[in-house]
């Protein structure tokens, strides 16, 4: 096994770890998020959060599997380090964007959520009484 | 609050205008449209003074709150999907006095 494959090996196996935690976290606390936005429903928080998790893992792994190859040749671990630390970097990055941007479409959900259940914005000014009279608010 | 039935001046363009525009927008509570000082609108609200809503808009709540002018408006507005954040900012206290000068303003110069 030359020092090309180890690379990759490495790189493979640090991406994958990477995506799994941070894949793992955002299921675990987007939980709260989603559970609260569908008004305590646990089984329809549970089916957005999953399905939100795979479009996650679907995006990382697709990226880290096509940002896989290395241009230069590999020969000794200086260079190994270096292209790895290059390479897992950028998936940190890509990560990194795909969290903000859950947690940014998360703080989304619920804000609509808070907007439609938001009481009127000014009281009315009298009330119509069942008996047919008027009386102020 | 399950809907808004809105009492407008059926004679005046805006107002008219500005029904067909309420109707066409997704809404969180359906909005109902009556004539002010109809027959069916005088049947349906007879506590409600007639010549007082066709001066200024006037809505009435399922729960029998009656809103009028500025505030019958941000009731329109809360009524529907994409406007209820802007409806809470407008009725928020540093803009409902604007808001209602300026619905004031539209009110005298509607025709």
């Amino acid at each position: 096994m030359n020092a090309m494959v180890v690379t990759y090996l490495i790189y493979i196996g640090i991406s994958i770890s990477l995506t799994v935690w941070v894949a793992r976290t955002l299921f675990k606390n987007g939980r709260v998020f989603l559970v609260d936005v569908f008004a305590g429903n646990e089984e329809l928080a549970d089916s957005v959060n999953r399905l939100l998790v795979v479009g996650f893992y679907l995006i990382n792994l697709g990226y880290v599997s096509l940002a896989l190859k290395v241009q230069q040749h590999v020969s000794a671990a200086s260079t190994s380090i270096e292209v790895l630390s290059w390479k897992v970097g950028l998936v940190l990055l890509v990560l990194g964007g795909m969290h903000f941007f859950n947690l940014w479409l998360f703080s989304k959900i619920r804000s609509r959520s808070a907007l439609r259940q938001a009481p009127p914005p000014v009281p009315a000014d009298r009330h119509i009484g069942s008996d047919g009279t008027a009386t102020p608010a | 609050m399950n809907s808004l039935t809105v009492l407008y001046d059926s004679s005046c363009s805006v107002c008219c205008r500005a029904r067909r525009w309420l109707e066409h927008q997704p809404q969180y509570v359906p909005l109902k449209f009556v004539g002010a000082a109809t027959p069916h609108a005088e049947k349906r609200f007879p506590e409600l003074d007639s010549a007082e809503t066709l001066k200024q808009l006037t809505v009435v709540a399922d729960d029998g709150g009656v809103y009028l002018g500025a505030k019958a408006w941000l009731m329109c507005l809360w009524a529907l999907r994409q406007y209820r954040g802007w409806s809470l900012t407008l009725g928020s206290e540093a803009m409902l006095p604007s808001a209602q000068r300026f619905v004031e303003w539209v009110s005298r110069n509607r025709k």
